[in-house]
């Protein structure tokens, strides 16, 4: 008897593209229900319970302060413009302590590999405590300690412009606008566009020429010359752009007006976010800088650069390769730690919109803190992620 | 290849149909508010509020009342040195658990701050909230059911007599530390607005954050109800050095709430406050519960459940509900002396306040009644 041989196909059950497909509509299928039964859940339970939504709340007046806000606000505005007012707070929050915990985490992580001892040691000293100490807690201890510091009317005052007291924080001179100060700026803006085409021109020159153009000193001189000659021209028709605000006491109870304040409340949340982060980020930095393999900084020695200039020309870029993608989850990880801001009376994103849940529905205001809190994350991950691929190996 | 192409498409077409049948269950499961039910009943008992069966079979099967209630406020609820809640506020859960279970001790306390207490009661996960939380209408209306006022308070400001300040006119330019989700935080918008003063207003979270702060100096002044003024004051280190200005600010009815959609178990709570309060009135404390309900007072042998009735059966409460709670817990008198009278360190004085029996005003030149009130007890 012969046995039949001929080809019959692949079974169904073996085919890898049906079954491929199979496991991508399964799949597909199953989270949709999931997402589906958890909305209709949430529907009818708010349903159930009359618990309210909409979206109607956000034309009405929020009249509740903000009692530190980098836009300007007033009682009356809006509850939506109060919504814009609490995340610039945030956005506040976390970009300057991204920079701030980026800058101290690089120096940490550097440190912890430098070869003397004690500075190695007493990084790693750094990274162990507050990596292992939880952020809320840290928070608490940076905001008794400043409490420590004396009220306003005992607050130490620096050659009567700078003040110190744990009411209002650190009052000092800033620039207050006076005379069409926007317009001014956007002078500024065009002298520091002439001024990288300058830097740019001045490059090639030098590239072309090989004589020194001094590029960056092209740069500075046109934004300094332009700002210069647009504020003179200020003062030429009548007043300067800006003048010096120098806060001064006010009132019954001497709070300084007046000038820049940094309240204790926006000090402590920095302080514990910025040392908090940084002590990932240093290990982060660390692991980076180790997986560049030593034949690559013994060269660039054998080539005569300098240990600084190893770490910045050499190792560094490499290991930037490693450090990004972690960081920007640390940056991630920053802004969302920002929420914890409630606990030390800074009113930030999330501490507004609790106290708005007294008086406008709940879900919706926390859907819409949700949205924008998501909305930071993704424009830093998009952000990091551009970034990385600019510094991958670009091959050849 | 044509053979391939039929299966593959008859399989993504039975998919397809496989798919809209799932997501027509998924809208039909809306729909249908038994298989809900069902579904819900599943998930963690104390989470969800049965729609339809009564919040009172719920307590008893599970053996004890849970009360939201707060942990941070000398005399109305907080932690004493032995570990235990207690306060005016805690006092209110015991007596309705003393109601419904017979033991005053069979409550569990649910420590929550105060902006927690919206969506715990929306939630339905707790039996009961005693918050000192006042009344107001829009709570009312998406919270729960507030139950009746069991303490009339207003919101004032205090601050260290060092300043000087004899008056709430004289705040404009001060820190204002307050407590985010309280009427506080609200009624001190109003009036600074009302008023045109600039303020630094401080929320926080915890209380205990925020009354740090004032102790340090950090804001000139702590705002929130009268009477927990007075009771935070008794625990700083020299209350004489500070002052509760003369302004009272705000109305605050505070009182016990339930959580919507059991009318059964929102009357239960009302008859509760009801029999603290008539009990008073009627003279029955917990010492001489027996002797009352042997005597000749026939209102006093009603509430006691040896004479008539008030409802008792209709409520699903036992006979004696009124002995039991009296003898366990006490009268309104006795939880308000033992909370917030003139042997602690509160002493809140009650007589002549709107905090005292309305009946204390029989006559028309005895001292004026007060305004705690409940609907007749029969």
């Amino acid at each position: 008897m012969r046995l039949s041989l001929t080809y019959q196909g692949i079974p169904i059950w073996r085919h890898s593209r049906i079954l491929s497909w199979t496991g991508q509509i399964v799949s597909g299928i199953l989270v949709v229900a999931a997402v589906a039964f958890f909305i209709s859940n949430v529907a009818t339970a708010m349903d159930q319970r009359d618990i309210p939504f909409g979206w109607s709340f956000l034309n009405r007046e929020y009249s509740t302060p903000i009692s530190e806000h980098l836009l300007p606000y007033e009682e009356s505005d809006t509850f939506a413009y109060a919504f814009l007012v609490a995340a610039t707070n945030t956005l506040m929050v976390s970009v300057v302590g991204v920079i701030l915990a980026t800058t101290l985490g690089i120096i940490v992580g550097a440190l912890q590999l430098s070869g003397n001892w004690v500075v190695g040691k007493a990084a790693t000293v750094y990274v162990e405590v507050f990596r292992n100490v939880p952020l809320l807690v840290q928070l608490f201890f940076w905001y008794i300690l400043l409490l420590g510091l004396p009220p306003v009317r005992e607050g130490i005052i620096l050659f009567n412009a700078v003040f110190l007291n744990n009411n209002a924080g650190l009052s000092f001179p800033w620039p207050e606008g006076q005379q069409r100060p926007g317009l001014w700026l956007l002078c500024v803006v065009l002298a520091i566009a002439l001024g990288i085409a300058t830097k740019f021109f001045l490059e090639r020159r030098e590239e072309r020429t090989g004589r020194p153009s001094y590029p960056w000193l092209g740069l500075f001189g046109v934004v300094i010359a332009g700002s210069l000659a647009a504020w003179l021209v200020w003062v030429a028709i009548g007043n300067a752009p800006y003048v010096m605000s120098v806060p001064h006491p006010e009132g019954r109870f001497g709070h300084p007006v007046g000038g820049y304040t940094i309240s204790i409340e926006l000090t402590a949340l920095l302080l514990g976010l910025v040392i908090y982060t940084a002590a990932f980020i240093a290990e982060i930095v660390r692991g980076g800088l180790q997986s560049v393999s030593r034949g690559q900084s013994e060269a660039s020695r054998s080539l005569g650069l300098g240990t600084m200039q190893t770490l910045r020309f050499v190792t560094f870029p490499q290991a930037l390769r490693v450090i990004v993608p972690p960081l920007i989850s640390q940056y991630l990880n920053l802004t969302k730690n920002s929420s914890l801001a409630l606990a030390i009376g800074y009113a930030d994103l999330t501490s507004v919109a609790k106290t708005m849940t007294q008086t406008a529905p709940a879900v919706t205001i926390f859907l819409i803190i949700m949205g924008i809190y998501l909305l930071y994350s993704l424009a830093y991950s998009l952000i990091g992620n551009l970034y990385n691929r600019h510094i991958q190996f670009t091959g050849g | 290849m044509s053979r391939r192409g039929r299966l593959v498409r008859g399989l993504a077409a039975g998919l397809a149909l496989a798919f809209a049948m799932l997501l027509g269950t998924a809208c039909a499961t809306t729909a249908d508010p038994a298989i809900e039910e069902a579904a819900a009943d599943t998930e963690a008992e104390t989470v969800t509020a049965p729609a339809v069966s009564s919040r009172l079979a719920t307590v008893r099967e599970r053996g004890r009342l849970i009360c939201a209630s707060l942990n941070d406020t000398p005399g109305f609820g907080y932690v004493d040195e032995s570990g235990n809640s207690v306060g005016f506020d805690i006092d209110l859960c015991r007596a309705v658990a003393a109601a419904v279970l017979g033991d005053p001790d069979a409550v569990e306390i649910r420590l929550i701050t105060a902006a927690e207490r919206g969506p715990v009661m929306q939630s339905g996960e707790v039996d009961l909230l005693v918050y000192v939380t006042t009344w107001t209408t829009s709570r009312d209306a998406s919270w729960g059911n507030f139950v009746q006022t069991m303490f009339y308070d207003g919101q004032g400001f205090m601050a260290p007599k060092s300043l000087g300040v004899t008056s709430a006119y004289e705040l404009a330019g001060a820190s204002v530390c307050v407590n985010t989700g309280t009427t506080s935080e609200l009624n001190m918008a109003d009036f600074f607005r009302q008023n045109g003063m600039e303020y630094n207003p401080k929320t926080f979270e915890e209380s205990q954050v925020a009354f740090e702060a004032y102790k340090s100096g950090a804001c000139e002044v702590f705002t929130t109800d009268r009477s927990a003024l007075t009771a935070l004051r008794s625990s700083l280190e020299n209350p004489a050095e500070h002052i509760i200005l003369p302004e009272t600010i705000s109305e605050e009815p505070l009182g016990p709430m339930v959580p919507h959609g059991d009318e059964q178990w929102f009357d239960i709570v009302k008859t509760v406050m009801g029999i603290l309060i008539y009990a008073e009135a009627y003279g029955i404390n917990s010492g001489n519960v027996d002797e009352m309900a042997a005597g000749d007072n026939v209102k006093a042998k009603r509430l006691l459940g040896t004479e008539g009735s008030f409802g008792q059966e209709e409520l699903g409460l036992d006979q004696s509900v009124g002995q039991t709670v009296i003898e366990l817990v006490g009268n309104y008198g006795e939880i308000y002396a033992r909370n917030l009278g003139p042997e602690t360190n509160i002493d809140l004085p009650r007589e002549g306040s709107r905090n005292a029996l309305w009946s204390n005003a029989p006559c028309s030149d005895c001292p004026k009644g007060g305004q705690i009130y409940s609907q007749p007890l029969r």
